[in-house]
């Protein structure tokens, strides 16, 4: 809420500079979020005095005027039609920095005396443009006639414009008043009240005038009946407070109520009472296939939740939102019925979201508004009506208020403020702040029996509960008088986060292993989904979805992003392909969630870790000298190779795969048992393309972390220091061409018993030696014993026995 | 004959010392050896033929050659020692490289820094016995809001811009990792002390300063006895862990519908130190988040009695806590993951 300086300083005089008194709200609650000045850019402009307007003797559009500003007495040449004499005006003189009021925008120019169609102008009376105070151009602004003249614009003028953030919990502060009840508690000085018509000196009636049908969502609704109206522009002075405040100014009685919302925080209407059927309001629901255009020209469905103010027959506004078209206030209106009224805040809540039309009133209404409000801000307007309006009437007024608001008592233990805030106050200084506040305190016994009685003011609608007492004594005595210390009693029961151990274990390894962690979006489009496979019934990734089960957003932020992903791959490709723009070789990963649909009733949210490794495996360097051999299946496999047994993984299985998104002679998949839990592959290089990615392979890998938690071994018990050397052997073994090299290692393995505890390949041949068909693997096989020195003769059967279940599992013939 | 012995003998020495002082590499004196005591050599084949002597030379010949032979041995040791330090020095000088050139680099990444800020504030609150916790990103609108004390039809539920997901119920992407206090306290009793980092998601478009997807760490503690200047105790620890022992930190009163008394709490700018700069847009300070005493309702909702018990709970945003820290002026660098970004943040301690 935008609060003119002047205004608030019409009430309170808190007697602190404005830097002091915007953080003194700023702690308590109130934040002053922007502070901006009205007038500091006003060099060189002075009230002045048009003593005489002359024609120009070349030019019918422009007139000649005489302006006296003490000081300084100029003629200037203006366009402006509004120009006469007797007005009070802005005058700047050469060096004064004015907005160009032709130009679209804020552009400033420095004035410079210039010749006009051949007459010296030595200044400017200037429009509200030019000040920087409104869009108006029009015509020159004209100043009140007890403007002073000579003085510097800003002294008259200027202001400070101070933006409040109001939370949820501060209707009370939605207002001028209420910032300056605030300012005066804070500072301890009293807070005074506008002028406001006294309604017992009006005609109480008709008893017709007002109906409240729907009492349960209308508390409170007063109409006064004012005659005898002119409409005409509102006084400057209210016409530059409106703009001040981000209001823009229209006519006399809207202005009027406007301004009379921004002081109070009362949302106030105005009907044109002759467009009322029978002159008469009622507060009803609205009924099934009404409807109303509103101020805005649109015409707007009208449900039964909505509550409307009719006339004697259909709707005329949207209560506590928006008016309705057909009763405004026009240029010949004459008689008004003006409301002042309270209104459920959730029903009103409901109308401003189901119409989408949120309003400064329904700002207000759906924060719950004191009802004890309406009858002063209706005085307000009132008074403000007949001021302004020369020979205006109140000829009706009703005031439907069945079940008046009253003062809430509550008590609470003295003890609870030092219970909360973890120090005690003074019970004279508590008493001393809520009594500031309005909430009559008073203290019965003493020491920590002592219990608090206060009543609660009607606007302060936000404090229900001791906490909320606490609350209110801590904010105005300051929350930097509170001590800090670090808690201290008993702790929880410790519980570690295992799968929290896990992604670390994870990031730390892999982050060893020369690949770069990423943070991606969740959501993905069906699109960068069909780019993992163009056609399949189900998604491509670990844990395939069928389309159709989907877990969708209902508001996407990009309409076809709409996704909540069931793999990681497509996010974390799109980032690859991005960083391939500038980098020869990537290695990414990400461990995140995938949200797969379940029975439950939330998604299953999956732990999962993607790899996307694309581009040159080695930086350019000296060692390695010309082009690095591009990333492949084997650079992502061994990445996950080396880091099962650093997770504690043992006992799972690779196994080739076919994965849509996959290359099928490159794709493997990890397997616990017969459970898929991991997909590891090269990208089919048609899939590559739709991601933009243009290097010779794409090695990607999708793994369920949290499948992987569960088949982690507990930390091993039988850990021991070796004491004997191991003894390296090497074994080339012969097998047809199509045996998978992962069998014959198995065999090997099996055949060679607890003793091996290391196995490389380190070669694979083919050649003539060997015959068509056949190729030659040679593994080294480290043997050890952990309690005693191996001996040939050992090795000798473990070599038989080796050779026995080569030739048995894969027909493997040993080379010697 | 004695003097053949003798003579014999002479000429040996003779000729041994001048071909050792001749011999400039190991590979001679290696020469040298074999040549005169190796076992083919001169002098030991010399002593071996001591027996086919006449017996009356014998003796002259026996001390004679041993004479020699010590001699010799005791020459070539001292050669050795000459010859093996210029050998050594040799290699040295052969082996010498240009030791300015790079060396070779293990490949290595990092962990994105945002992982790396929640795992520093979740060993920081640690230490302060705060568990780490975790709770799902897709949530009920029941955890969400209703638990917190956020009703439905309640204008406080307009500051989270939220999305919904396309299932049966009211299901949100979780707007802030508050719906943990719920969890968290309907599942055990007091005390309890957690801290939940994760994803969090706000319907907004995104620009320098917004982004949509974002990281929190929210903390609870709920006791006996827990207060407000316990809350403010664990946030200035934390701020002093994080930015230096010598900020300050600015607790204000501000309002979330899920703690009263709220707190809105700041630190002192330590790129400017107060002064105002670009980073904390001229106030001097840069607000860390919200927090508060749990709101006897929230209390009331997980069955705790808000009369014995209180806490306090607080939600840190992890993006913004880099920000402040690092100086980073987009938040949309994050999520972009650019390789040339995410190296800055590479240092590992
Ligand atoms: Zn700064």
């Amino acid at each position: 809420m935008k609060v003119p300086l002047r205004w608030l300083n019409e009430f309170v005089d808190t007697g602190l500079p404005l830097k002091d008194l915007t953080h003194r709200l700023t702690m308590a609650g109130l934040e002053a979020e922007k502070i901006t000045a009205i007038g500091d850019e006003w060099d060189n402009i002075y009230v002045g005095h048009v003593e005489a307007v002359e024609p120009h003797p070349d030019a019918d559009r422009l007139v000649l005027a005489t302006v006296d500003a003490g000081e300084h007495r100029l003629r200037v040449v203006t366009g402006a039609p509004n120009i006469a004499q007797d007005q009070m005006v802005a005058l700047a003189l050469a060096g004064a920095r004015l907005i160009d009021g032709h130009a679209d925008g804020q552009v400033y120019r420095t004035l410079k005396p210039s010749a006009i169609r051949g007459i010296r102008s030595e200044g400017m009376v200037c429009s509200e443009k030019e000040l920087g105070i409104s869009e108006e151009h029009e015509g020159i602004m004209v100043l009140e006639a007890d403007a002073p003249k000579g003085a510097p614009l800003a002294d008259w003028l200027g202001d400070t414009v101070i933006e409040f953030e109001i939370t949820p919990n501060l209707v009370h502060n939605f207002s001028i008043l209420g910032i300056a009840r605030e300012a005066g508690a804070l500072t301890d000085r009293p807070v005074s009240h506008p002028l406001i018509f006294d309604f017992a000196a009006a005609p109480s009636g008709p008893s017709d005038l007002v109906t409240v049908e729907a009492a349960d969502i209308c508390p409170r609704y007063i109409g006064v009946r004012i005659e005898h109206i002119a409409i005409a522009p509102s006084p400057a002075w209210m016409q530059r407070r409106l703009l001040a405040a981000g209001v823009r100014p229209i006519s006399s009685i809207v202005d009027i109520t406007n301004y009379v919302m921004l002081e109070y925080g009362q949302p106030l209407h105005a009907f044109d009472a002759d467009k009322l059927t029978d002159g008469r309001i009622v507060v009803r629901r609205a009924r099934p296939g009404e409807t109303l255009e509103t101020l805005d020209h649109q015409i707007r469905q009208l449900d039964g939740q909505m509550l409307v103010i009719a006339d004697a027959e259909n709707p005329v506004g949207l209560a506590g939102v928006i008016g309705g078209l057909d009763s405004e206030i026009h240029d010949g209106t004459t008689r008004i019925i003006l409301e002042s009224a309270n209104f459920d805040m959730k029903v009103t809540r409901r109308t401003a979201r189901e119409l989408k039309l949120r309003t400064e009133a329904s700002a207000r209404f759906e924060r719950g508004l004191d009802p004890n409000l309406s009858r002063d801000a209706a005085a307000r307007a009132t008074r403000l009506i007949l001021d302004l309006c020369p020979g205006a009437t109140v000829s009706g007024f009703i005031d439907v208020y069945p079940n008046p608001l009253e003062p809430r008592p509550m008590s609470m233990p003295f003890s609870e403020i030092e219970r909360l805030l973890g120090v005690r106050y003074e019970p004279a200084q508590v008493l001393d702040v809520l009594r500031r506040l309005g909430f009559s305190p008073e203290l019965d016994g003493e020491g920590n029996d002592a219990t608090l009685r206060v009543t609660i003011p009607t606007w302060r609608g936000d404090v229900t509960q001791a906490a909320d007492m606490v609350e209110e004594v801590a904010r105005v005595i300051g929350y930097a008088a509170l001590p800090e210390r670090l808690p201290s009693g008993e702790t929880a029961p410790v519980q570690r986060d295992s799968a929290y151990a896990m992604r670390r274990a994870v990031r730390s390894v892999l982050a060893g292993s020369g690949a770069w962690e990423t943070v991606t979006y969740v959501t993905v489009s069906d699109d960068d989904l069909r780019r993992l496979d163009p056609n399949g019934e189900q998604t491509a990734g670990v844990h395939p979805v069928s389309w159709d089960a989907l877990i969708r957003l209902r508001n996407p932020l990009h309409a076809d992003r709409d996704i909540l992903r069931p793999t990681l791959l497509p996010s974390l490709l799109a980032i690859a392909s991005d960083n391939l723009k500038h980098e020869r070789g990537v290695r990414l990963f990400e461990t995140a969630r995938i949200y797969l649909p379940s029975d439950e009733e939330l998604p299953r949210e999956v732990n999962t870790l993607a790899l996307v490794l694309a581009g040159e495996r080695a930086p350019l360097d000296r060692f390695e000298a010309g082009a690095s051999s591009p990333l492949d299946v084997f650079d992502v496999k061994g990445m996950v190779e080396a880091l099962l047994p650093r997770l504690g993984v043992s006992g799972t299985q690779f196994e080739r795969i076919e994965s849509p998104a996959l290359h099928p002679g490159r794709a493997v998949g990890l397997f616990v048992k017969d459970e898929l839990i991991g997909i590891i592959g090269e990208l089919r290089p048609d899939r590559a393309e739709a991601f933009a990615i243009e290097t010779p392979r794409v090695a990607v890998a999708e793994i369920d972390l949290d499948a992987l938690q569960s088949v982690a071994n507990p930390i091993p018990r039988d850990v021991s220091a070796p004491r004997f050397l191991p003894v390296e052997q090497d074994f080339a073994i012969v097998v047809a061409e199509e045996t998978p090299g992962g069998d014959v290692e198995a065999a090997l393995l099996a055949g060679a018993g607890p003793l091996a505890t290391g196995i490389t390949l380190f070669d694979i041949y083919r050649g003539p030696q060997i015959g068509d068909n056949r190729k030659s693997l040679a593994f080294r096989v480290t043997f050890t014993a952990p309690d005693r020195a191996l001996t040939d003769a050992e090795l000798g059967k473990v070599r038989d026995r080796i050779a026995r279940t080569l030739r048995q599992r894969v027909a493997g013939e040993l080379r010697t | 004959m004695m003097t053949d012995a003798q003579a014999t003998i002479d000429d040996m020495r003779a000729r041994a010392e001048t071909e050792l002082g001749a011999a400039g590499t190991m590979d001679d004196l290696t020469a040298w050896e074999r040549a005169y005591l190796g076992a083919q050599g001169e002098v030991t084949l010399f002593l071996r033929g001591l027996a086919s002597l006449p017996a009356n030379q014998r003796p002259i010949a026996g001390r004679g050659g041993n004479a020699l032979k010590n001699e010799l041995t005791a020459a070539w040791e001292a050669r050795r020692v000459v010859l093996s330090a210029a050998d050594l020095q040799q290699r040295l000088a052969n082996d010498a490289v240009d030791v300015t050139l790079p060396g070779r680099q293990p490949i290595l990444g990092a962990s994105h820094p945002v992982s790396r800020m929640i795992d520093e504030l979740s060993e920081i609150f640690a230490l302060m016995g705060f568990q780490t916790v975790f709770g799902p990103e897709v949530e009920t609108a029941h955890y969400n809001f209703d638990v917190l004390n956020i009703p439905k039809d309640h204008p406080a539920r307009d500051v989270w811009d939220t999305f919904y997901v396309d299932l049966p119920g009211e299901i949100v992407l979780r707007t802030h990792t508050s719906p943990m206090q719920g969890r968290v306290m309907e599942r055990q009793d007091p005390p309890v002390r957690v801290v939940v980092p994760g994803r969090v998601y706000r319907y907004e478009a995104q620009d320098a300063s917004h982004e949509w997807m974002l990281h929190q760490l929210e903390g609870l503690a709920v006791d006996r006895n827990i207060t407000l200047a316990d809350l403010k105790g664990v946030l200035s620890e934390m701020a002093r862990q994080l930015f230096g022992p010598d900020r300050r930190t600015r607790f204000r009163c501000d309002f979330f519908p899920f703690v009263e008394p709220g707190v809105d709490f700041a630190v002192d700018c330590a790129i400017c130190g107060g002064a105002g700069c670009r980073v904390c847009k001229g106030t001097g300070w840069l607000e860390m988040g919200g927090a508060g005493m749990v709101h006897p309702n929230v209390l009331r909702n997980v069955g705790y009695d808000p009369d014995v018990y209180s806490g306090f709970a607080f939600g840190l945003g992890i993006e913004r806590l880099i920000m402040m820290r690092s100086g980073v002026d987009d938040i949309r660098a994050f999520a972009a993951n650019d390789l040339r970004f995410l190296r800055q943040f590479a240092r590992a301690a």
